[in-house]
């Protein structure tokens, strides 16, 4: 949301050379491993962006998403697996059953003050690993399940990347159109000044379940084409870390913006890739970079760039005396009514 | 909001003193705080204060500090309830509607220390106001329904159109960590002009003004009053009070001690002895 | 069955001072700390490298234990606290000690190793002991002792009178001339010491075992969630509660769905009394 209008335009060209370089990922990946990195950063990226909403426009620290990516991947894996559905319908099947049980968690602990509510997240994802441990029948418990493979030609690695591509560019379109619009500064006001926010109308609780419940839909969708994509999934997966993982992205990147964890997103999933020693650190490091972050810049990534900006090219600021134009005022109160 | 406007009006042309068609209008379309008294442990804010705001009016409520100002700005926007007694809007009983009802009704109100989001820009701190009346659910304005952009587009102009009659149009694209302490004030303000109100409740908005801010927030609070919205104005800066409002209500350790025109209440000794001065 | 109500009591006690700890943290800084259940966790992995591995006698070690604990308290005020309640921002403090307890976790476990070692056994006695024996005796004992030194702590002493007045109001203490920066770093290095001092007297019960660290802050918050914030007693009952339920619910139903009747218990407190038994959640806002 910026006025700056040249900035917008390079905005737009920036938008439009990403979106190129997504549509042609399969030419210049390297091999078929960059090309399951690039759908598996598009995996994580349909939750997060989800996510994105609860933790960065509604200041909401959930922790636990994991589990509900987890309740996708496994309800995906039973209904297209086993039971033999057709994984279109198993994934949107997944994505409800996400939305549902958003529901069921969000109900009794959105109102709950912050620490209590990141512990009762955390809860619910340590106990829906423990319940899938334990229903052996119906997970495998510490087998696991295969992930089915959706119908040709989404099976091919290059079928199956689009797919996850057009997924996450569905998801990131339908948040930045909440964001963009009345709805998000509803949130943000819900995150920002919660006392302001009542003051103007905005129901509290009934908007942060709201949000919540699309965010587990989001990570239901984002576990079914998780199992799939894996072909393979147990509860070693989805351990708690893997949530912290979710927020890291998020705080890196930034809160009150898209991209800015879109960007933490891709990093975050590449760097054990690209720096080895990092892998073998494993969630120590993402432990780190987050107490990093909090500590130097908590606005996130996106703020150090604006600080640059703000740097290289300041913004002029004129220190106006406040005259009102009276008839002005009263014809558009007027026009109101 | 124009039409309760016109009742009292004809009605005080055939009768022009208390007649009954009178009396129920204004209370049908006034805001009212009958006989609350507000505890907190034990300890007694108010006790039996009694405050009738009318649309089209200038209230002001003024006192010492810690005489139940604030607590009773607060009553009547819904963050307390009353202990006892009622807040009436239109003969209707509001006390346990909450915060966000009461913006729906059409209870706007500022803070004594401005409530803005820092990280957003003035026009987007203003269009928030209007939260209470968007036509747009959460899945129509995530699949962008037409109707979304028309209804952001016409908040915006409408947003636009007050933030430049208050005076801020410089500032219209200012992230609001950057205003001034006028500023401030007076984006709160159009915040909740935004709400399309029927009442405004300001809660000491010439703090920390220069006298040539508070001339424009009465020539700005005036305007408001004409185009039919009541104003209760909490305020220590009691010339300003006396200068612009229509009625007084004086409050010392939560009980009140006068009402009245500003005259009858600049001039009243017990006001003079517990809050004016010499 | 009398052993499935010792050993509920004895990890019961476990998460009750987990809980205590919390408090302590609380108290002067207003802050839920993350770290609260590592460092048990800590306690009784250092105690078992000073015990097992560096075959020093058992005193040193659980000296050594307090030792750890006190250290990463002092660490987790400095590198989690402080700079983070000078910013202003609400709940960022949630985000550092978050940080700093995965930090901890995963470098025990890249240290230490991931699976559960075994913790050395501090008094002579037969493995055979059933109820009687000191694994569950330990923690049980030690909670209480360490529940009533902090009412006599907080009662008695001068620095437990400074810690409930920052409790209380932080800013009048500090206008008062309290040192509430240096009483808040006493404070964590206080509850990380106590915190090392309970994982080294569970030990036994737990094995050393770096997953302690989450599992204790979850349970910890439980206890503390039942009891209710800031009451040392609802810490202890809280904790029983969990720990009996836990025992009853793993002997009667399996142990797979340990968790899952824990936050059941959580949910249930949390809708009815949100406060706890003891605590009171006040909140001024306007």
């Amino acid at each position: 949301m910026n006025n700056l209008s040249f900035l917008s335009d390079r905005k737009s060209l920036a938008l439009a050379l990403g979106l190129l370089m997504m549509v042609t990922v399969p030419w210049w990946a390297g091999n078929q491993y960059q090309l399951h990195m690039a759908a598996l950063i598009c995996v994580y990226w349909i939750l997060i962006s989800g996510l994105n909403l609860v933790i960065g426009y509604t200041g909401q620290l959930s922790i636990g998403h994991v589990g509900l990516l987890s309740i996708g991947a496994y309800a995906f894996a039973i209904l297209a697996g086993k039971m033999g559905w057709h994984p279109a319908l198993a994934l949107v099947v997944a994505g409800a059953l996400g939305g549902a049980c958003g529901l069921a968690l969000g109900l009794p602990s959105l109102r709950l003050p912050g620490f209590y509510f990141a512990m009762t997240t955390m809860a619910f994802a340590l106990i829906v690993n423990e319940l899938v441990l334990a229903e052996v029948d119906l997970t495998g418990g510490g087998i696991g399940l295969p992930g089915p493979a959706f119908p040709a030609p989404l099976d091919s690695p290059v079928g199956f990347y689009y797919l996850a591509a057009t997924l996450a560019l569905l998801v990131t379109w339908l948040s930045w159109n909440i964001v963009r619009r009345i709805w998000g500064l509803g949130l943000m006001a819900i995150r920002d000044n919660p006392v302001a926010a009542q003051a103007v109308g905005v129901p509290l609780f009934r908007v942060k379940l709201m949000v919540f419940v699309f965010s587990g839909i989001t990570a239901g969708v984002a576990g079914a084409m998780f199992a799939s994509l894996q072909s393979y999934i147990t509860p070693d997966t989805f351990i708690f870390e893997l949530s912290l993982f979710f927020f890291v992205c998020i705080v890196i990147g930034g809160r009150g913006s898209i991209v800015g964890p879109f960007i933490g997103t891709v990093v975050l999933t590449m760097m054990p890739e690209l720096v080895a020693p990092l892998a073998k650190l494993g969630h120590f490091f993402y432990g780190l970079l987050l107490l990093l972050v909090v500590l130097v810049v908590p606005e996130g990534l996106g703020r150090v760039f604006e600080l640059l900006h703000e740097r290289f090219w300041p913004r002029p600021v004129h220190n106006d005396a406040i005259t009102p134009d009276l008839k002005r005022l009263a014809r558009a109160i007027k026009d109101q009514a | 909001m124009n039409q309760s406007l016109i009742l009292p009006v004809v009605s005080g042309i055939s009768n022009p003193l208390c007649s009954t068609e009178s009396v129920l209008a204004e209370r049908k379309s006034s805001l009212e705080a009958v006989n609350i008294s507000k505890d907190f442990d034990g300890v007694s804010a108010l006790s039996d204060v009694s405050l009738s705001l009318q649309p089209g009016q200038v209230h002001g409520l003024i006192g010492p500090n810690g005489s139940g100002k604030t607590t009773l700005l607060n009553l009547l926007s819904g963050y307390y309830q009353p202990t006892t007694g009622s807040i009436l809007h239109g003969g209707l009983e509001l006390a346990l509607s909450s915060v966000q009802r009461r913006a729906e009704i059409g209870v706007a109100r500022t803070f004594q220390k401005p409530r803005l989001l820092p990280t957003l820009t003035v026009l987007e701190n203003a269009m928030l106001g209007a939260w209470s009346h968007k036509q747009s659910g959460f899945l129509a304005t995530a699949f962008a329904f037409p109707q979304v952009a028309r209804e952001d587009k016409q908040l915006r102009e409408q947003a636009t159109e007050l933030l430049h009659g208050m005076g801020l149009g410089y500032a219209i694209g200012r992230p609001a960590n950057l205003l001034g302490h006028a500023e401030q004030r007076f984006l709160e303000i159009t915040r909740g002009l935004l709400m399309k109100p029927r009442f405004i409740l300001l809660d000491e908005p010439a703090g920390g003004l220069t006298e040539h801010e508070i001339e424009h927030l009465g020539s700005v609070i005036r305007t408001l009053r004409d185009a039919g919205i009541g104003i209760l104005l909490v305020e220590h800066h009691t010339d300003f009070v006396f200068r612009i409002c229509d009625r007084v209500t004086t409050l010392n350790v939560g009980k009140m001690i006068k009402r009245g025109t500003p005259d009858e209440t600049r001039f009243d000794p017990e006001v003079i002895r517990v809050y004016l001065g010499a | 069955m009398l052993t499935v109500l010792i050993s509920g009591l004895a990890i019961g006690m476990l998460y009750a001072s987990a809980a205590l700890v919390y408090n302590v943290m609380y108290s002067t800084s207003k802050v839920l700390s993350v770290t609260s259940g590592h460092l048990a966790m800590l306690g009784g992995v250092f105690g078992a490298w000073f015990v097992n591995t560096l075959q020093l006698p058992w005193g040193l070690g659980l000296l050594g234990g307090i030792a750890v604990g006190a250290l990463f308290g002092w660490l987790t005020e400095v590198l989690a606290i402080r700079r983070v309640l000078n910013r202003g921002e609400d709940h960022l403090w949630l985000l550092s000690t978050l940080a700093l307890a995965t930090m901890v976790q995963q470098g025990v476990a890249l240290w230490w190793g991931t699976e559960p070692r075994p913790f050395p056994r501090l008094f002579e006695q037969n493995f055979s002991s059933g109820v009687l024996d000191q694994k569950f005796w330990l923690p049980i004992g030690m909670t209480v002792l360490m529940a009533i030194g902090l009412e006599l702590f907080y009662r008695r002493t001068m620095y437990g009178k400074l810690f409930m007045a920052m409790s209380e109001d932080a800013f009048a203490a500090r206008a008062r001339g309290v040192p509430t920066d240096r009483i808040r770093v006493m404070s964590y290095v206080l509850a990380g010491g106590l915190g090392g001092l309970a994982g080294f007297a569970a030990g036994q019960l737990t094995f050393a075992y770096f997953a302690l660290g989450l599992t204790l802050t979850l349970n910890g918050f439980i206890a503390l969630a039942v009891g209710g914030l800031g009451s040392n007693l609802g810490a202890l009952i809280g904790g029983t509660a969990l720990g009996l339920l836990s025992a009853f619910a793993s002997y009667w139903f399996g142990g797979e769905y340990q968790q899952t009747f824990a936050v059941g218990l959580l949910m249930v407190v949390l809708l009815v009394k949100p406060a706890g038994l003891y605590g009171s959640l006040k909140v001024r806002q306007v």
